[in-house]
Formats: C-alpha cells, structure tokens, sequence
C-alpha cells in the first residue's frame, strides 16, 4: 500500500490566533483508510484537513514548517487549484458551500472548473447520482433543500470529481439522525471504492464500523491513536475523560430518557397551556397542536425529523409567525401572538444574527425595558461572563456569545426560552457546559430545546416533545405523558 | 425565493434563453425608453404592442402577481397619457404629463428586467456571457456576486426576527441605532460565509488555469424565434418608416 497524505513534524500557527496550532506532528495516511480525527475544540483537528486540502497555506494564512505532502506533491509547492481534483472537501455549514443555486450545476461545479468535456461531466453525474441514489434530487433549487439533502449534494459534487482523498471537516453539525445514517453509508460506499477518507468529527458513534483508524489529538498534537475497533468499544467513561462525545447514539428518542429521577420536581407544578398551535403555509397544514400543557420551569427537548414541524412550533411560540391565532396561557393570563414576543426568545443556531450593541453590558440592557446596572451585572455574573463585559460581543467564543444572548432575554424578563440546536458543533466540554447553564437556570423559566444531540438530552432535559407530521407524537416525562 | 438569478427551476414554464432576453430588453430600450421612431405612427403601436411582451413572459413563469400589478399599471399610465394628458393644462400637466411621460418610457424595460433577473439561472447567465466571449475574468467574480444576494437576504430576515425579539423597532426607544444594531450582525455574518465560502469554491477548483467548461444548455429554440421575429419585425418597420413606406 503507498501512502496517499504524509505530514512530517508539521508545526503550524494562525496568522491572527493562538488556538488550533499543530505542534510537531507526524501522520502518515495510507491509500485506502479511514481516519478519524477526534478531540475537543481547537485541538487541531481542522487544521490537519486544511493541510490536506491545501486551504493552509494557500487560503488561512499562518506560519507552517515541516513536510506536508499528498499524492507525493509538496502542498506548499502545488496551488490550491491543481490540488482540487485530488481532494475533496465537504465542509460543515452546507449554506456556505454551495455555489450554484440549482443542485445539477452545484454537482457539475467542480468538473466544469477542470474543464472537463461536456459529456464527460455528463457521464460523471450520471454515474455519481446512480452511485449515491439522489436521482430524485437532481434539478431543484438549493433553497428548497434540507440541511441532509443539502450535505448529499455536497458530498455529490466531490465525488464527482473523482478524488482519491476526501476531507470531512465536521459534516454532521446540522445534520439529525437519519441524515446523519445517509451520510455513514456514502461513506462506506466511498471506502468500498478504495477512496481514501479523512474526518474530522465531534459527533463519533456513526463512523463506528466505518473507520480504520481513530487518532485522538490534544493541543496540536497527536496523544493516542487506536484502531476502529479499539475506539468504538471504549467504555463511556473514558471518552468523556478524554473530552469525546459518546460513540453509542440511542436509536429511539424515548430511550435515551429512561431512568429519570426528577419528575417529583414537578409535581403539582403550575402549568403553560399552548391552546390552538394549528399553522399552515398556503394551503398546506404543518402544524396541528390544539392543546399542550408543559409543566412550568421544565427543560424540555423538542425532537423530531428534519420537517417535522419542530421549527414551526417554536416560531409559533415566540409569536414570531404572522396570522398565527393560538394563545399560551400562564398563571391565568392569556398571551396572545403578538404578547408571545415579549414573553418568549428564540437562542439561534447562529447566535451572530442576535448579536446587537458595542460591549457585552450594553447588549444584555438594549432590550430591557427598565434596565438597572446592578441587575444586568448581576445576571452577567450568574452566567461567567461579567469579566468580558466590556468586550464586544462578536469578539467574544461561541459558548459565551450564547451566553450573552440568554443574559440578554433573562434581563428582559422573558418566561419562555427556546434553543435551536445550542450543540451543534460543540466538544464534550462544552456541551456539559451548556447542559449545566440550562438546568442552572430559576424555577420560573421555562426552557424548549429544539436538538438532536442524545447527550445533552441525556445531561439537562426533564421532559420530551416529540413532533413528527405537524403532531405530537408523544411526551414524556421518563415513563408518564406530559 | 427572491433575488436576483435564483430562478425556481423546478416551476418555470417557457424557458427563453438569455441572449433573447437581453435582445428585447435592448430592443425596448431603443424603442420605448429612447422614442426612437415615435415620429412614425407604425413603430408607435409596434413599441407598445413590444413593451406589452414581458408581460406575456411573466405570465409564462406563473408569476402572476407580478404580472398583474405591472400590467395595471402600465394599462394606468398609458390610458393616462392617452386620455387625461391631452384634455389638462397648466401646472397639473407638467406634473402629470412628466409622469406619464417618464413611466410610459421606463416600464416596459423595468418588467422585462424583473422578468430577466426572475427567470435566469446563475448557471445560464454565465453559459450565455461565455457564448458572448465575455472574458472570465468579468464573469466569475459576477457569479460570486449573485451567489451571495440569496444569502445575505437569508440573512437579513433572521436579524430582523431577532430584533423583532428584542424589541428593536423603528419609533422604539433605540430608533437612533436602528441602521447600526442591523448593519453589525450582517457584516459579520456575511463575512463569515463569504470566507467560506471562498474556501469551499478554492477546494473545487474555481480560478485554475485551465478553460471552464459550461454544462448548462441554453440554445435557440422555437420560442427563441418567435420572440427575435417579433422584435426584429419593430426594427423592419422603423427602416420601412424611415424610407418613408410606412407612416
């Protein structure tokens, strides 16, 4: 077997950072295998596949020494472009690496730029979309596509420019379950085909099976490396010791909740009554909830397939849907669409959208409608963050952003706090970090999460919604029905 | 969707192909927004029977209420320029009369560009430049640009929906910063993916060397045909009314 990547006591540090930076690494990749890169955040795993891909250091600027080769070309020697038919990339955020706005040109892309003749392309796609059964995804629009759907076109319009390497820098961040199954089959036909893969991931369980060789590295540095086999029967303990994710992903929503002990909290608690979340767009009906009680100061998970409806309801919720005629009821008072704003706030996947003044304190009081210094601090205080609160908030980490975000709805006195996929993307640490924020939160608050990460289901949610088809299809509170 | 080049494939109806398209707009461009030939009374109705063609084209595309709102308009301004301009005087006309004066010209063009940036992919406006031999170098950077227009208004509506959140409202008590409390999100989050966006185009392959192949099939076709004879019928007419065959 030759061998298809070679990194030679590669060091390498960011231009403008100090996170993320390979510290003498030595990896040899062979033609052929399956690799996975796993560790917590900023331990260098995406860099590695920028090395690969070449993106470092023809596009992330940074002081790079040591050998880096792939296909035998040195990477600094080769320009990005002639590295483009060697290997592939699918990167995380499928909405910023699309670049056509129809899904046959976006799989032609690649091809059209090696200037390959039009019935070779033809052939390609042809053989690509058979390959990986997306023929019914051929001519739509990009918009109209979900997150899966779009990871799939992604990962079509790599293969088929027939790379001998492929690059997975954390492709299931949006992804949920079943989705996140399409993609390990892709996977295994790529590997059945002798393609050579590298992964970088957070979210570990569905490679098991698939991979050859998990390499586990710290602060830029490999620390252990074991063969698939190895990695995927360590027990739980040791991941999280080690600042993984799970590798056992629960099948079934309801069974990753059993064993719960804190229903008793609950007991006799007051109750928010949703009444009337019934909403359509046009003709068609998403949404049908006539009536919903959720105990008050719960956390609860929102879960359900992609399009299930989950997205609805929360936008329901936080009266942000226009013509939406339900009404939540708490403590005897009726909110109706137009209240729900002031009485619920949505926490973005991304938290930039909701990012607004010039320092962290300044944010959390904008919308406050009486704002006291001393409370704001307060609150600042309660979530860590009060050091940065002169900083802006765009310069602040991922998790304290989100933060700022929740300091900011507490201090306007919101009730109801909605989360859409507050993990995805986030390392063992973080996600415990987060988990532990949420439970922390005052009794009178009340917490949705719309997710499909098990683990924080598993660490902080008291209850379960399941939605699928607009519908609840149960709740739970370990055993017993909401 | 709306943008700019995000045509909705899947439901488009008669596909023109853009250099058509580019003809009439051109072609109303000489006739309507110019006056060329309005002396001759012939082109005059062939110009107004012309500007009524986008219209048709809009119908097509099933965007009927584009096609009804610039239609009832256009019918609006021009009855008002026939009826109501030669029967007023004095300074209502010079405010009417320039009115009509002015959209009667620029309407027909304005729809037939709704039109166009409405039922063009990204993908057939680029095969249609290269079939122009417009260089690459003014082409891809283009693309880049429609592209991005999808996304930034992605974007803008998800800060709207949190600053709806947040109580952040023209005539709120933070009015004054109402352009900034936008603008800071929206750099930041277009900064962000136009980044990776590059990333994700460099690793494709965008910018090699060699010559960028095109799969995407645009060609004349009967339509095509029909809608050239129409036009190039105006440019007869003109001709014929200026050796003085036609008035």
């Amino acid at each position: 077997m030759t061998d298809t990547a070679i990194l030679k006591n590669v060091s390498f540090r960011y231009a403008n950072g100090d996170t993320g930076a390979l510290d003498h690494l030595d990896l040899t990749i062979k033609q052929g295998e399956c690799v996975l890169l796993c560790g917590s955040s900023g331990c260098g795993k995406t860099t590695v596949t920028r090395l690969l891909n070449g993106l470092i250091p023809h596009y992330y600027e940074g002081t790079l020494d040591g050998e880096v080769s792939v296909m035998g070309k040195n990477i600094c020697d080769t320009p990005i472009e002639d590295l483009a038919g060697i290997v592939g990339s699918v990167f995380q955020n499928p909405r910023s690496q699309f670049f056509c706005v129809d899904t046959t040109a976006e799989i032609a892309f690649g091809c059209e730029n090696m200037g390959l003749s039009e019935t070779e392309i033809q052939n390609r796609i042809d053989k690509t979309v058979a390959d990986m059964r997306i023929e019914k995804l051929l001519n739509r629009s990009i918009f109209n596509l979900s997150g899966g759907e779009k990871q799939k076109i992604a990962c079509a319009g790599v293969a088929a420019m027939l790379p001998e390497l492929i690059v997975l820098d954390e492709p299931t961040s949006n992804l949920d379950l079943d989705a996140i199954n399409e993609l390990r089959d892709i996977i295994r036909r790529w590997k059945a085909q002798g393609k050579t893969i590298v992964i970088a991931e957070h979210r570990l369980g569905w490679l098991s099976g698939s991979c050859d060789r998990v390499i586990y590295m710290e602060n830029g540095s490999i620390s252990a490396v074991f063969t698939g086999e190895a990695f995927f029967s360590l027990p739980e303990e040791k991941l999280s010791s080690m600042g993984l994710r799970a590798v056992l992903t629960a099948k079934n929503y309801l069974e990753s909740k059993t064993g719960l002990t804190q229903i008793k909290l609950f007991e006799g608690n007051e109750k928010i009554t949703l009444n009337g979340f019934v909403y359509g767009y046009g003709k068609q009906e998403v949404l049908h909830i006539s009536e919903l009680a959720i105990p008050k100061g719960a956390v609860i998970a929102v879960v359900g397939h992609n399009g299930a409806g989950k997205s609805t309801f929360t936008k329901c919720l936080c009266g942000l849907q226009n013509r939406f005629k339900g009404t939540v009821n708490i403590n005897g008072k009726t909110y109706r669409s137009r209240d729900m704003v002031r009485l619920s706030y949505m926490v973005m996947q991304d938290v930039n959208h909701q990012l607004f003044a010039e320092t962290v304190l300044e944010e959390v009081m904008l919308g406050a409608d009486d704002p006291s210094e001393q409370t704001a601090l307060n609150i600042l205080q309660k979530l860590h963050i009060s050091e940065y609160k002169e900083r802006h908030p765009m310069s602040l980490s991922g998790g304290q952003k989100q933060r700022a975000a929740i300091a900011s709805a507490l201090l306007a006195g919101k009730k109801l706090l909605v989360f859409d996929e507050p993990t995805s993307g986030l390392d063992h640490r973080s996600m415990e970090c987060t988990a532990e924020l949420l439970r922390s939160l005052d009794k009178d608050i009340t917490v949705l999460i719309v997710t499909h990460d098990m683990e924080l289901i598993d660490r902080c949610c008291t209850h379960i919604l399941h939605i699928e088809n607009g519908g609840i299809e149960s709740g739970c509170i370990g055993n017993g029905a909401i | 969707m709306a943008g700019l080049f995000t045509a909705d494939i899947e439901n488009r109806g008669l596909v023109l192909d853009p250099r058509t398209k580019l003809i009439v707009m051109i072609t109303l461009v000489v006739f309507a927004l110019g006056g060329t030939g309005s002396d001759i009374e012939t082109v005059r109705y062939g110009t107004t029977a012309l500007s009524i063609l986008p219209l048709i084209f809009l119908m097509t595309a099933k965007q009927y209420k584009k096609a009804a709102v610039f239609g009832s308009l256009y019918a609006l301004i021009k009855s008002a320029e026939i009826f109501l301009v030669p029967h007023i005087t004095g300074a209502v006309l010079s405010v009417i009369g320039l009115c009509c004066l002015i959209f009667v010209r620029l309407m027909p063009g304005l729809i037939m560009g709704a039109y166009m940036l409405s039922s063009t992919t990204v993908s057939e406006f680029i095969a249609a430049m290269h079939r122009m031999h417009i260089p690459q170098q003014i082409t891809i950077p283009l693309s880049v640009m429609f592209r991005f227009f999808p996304t930034v208004l992605e974007e803008f509506a998800a800060i709207n929906t949190a600053m709806k959140m947040r109580d952040i409202r023209i005539g709120g008590k933070n009015a004054g910063k109402f352009i900034e409390y936008r603008l800071v999100p929206l750099m930041v989050c277009s900064v962000n993916i136009g980044s990776e966006l590059s990333a994700a185009a460099l690793t494709r392959g965008l910018g090699t060397k060699v010559k960028r192949t095109n799969i995407c099939k645009i060609g004349f076709h009967i339509q095509d045909i029909a809608v050239l004879l129409l036009t190039a019928a105006l440019y007869m007419l003109w001709i014929l009314g200026m050796i003085g065959v036609v008035k």
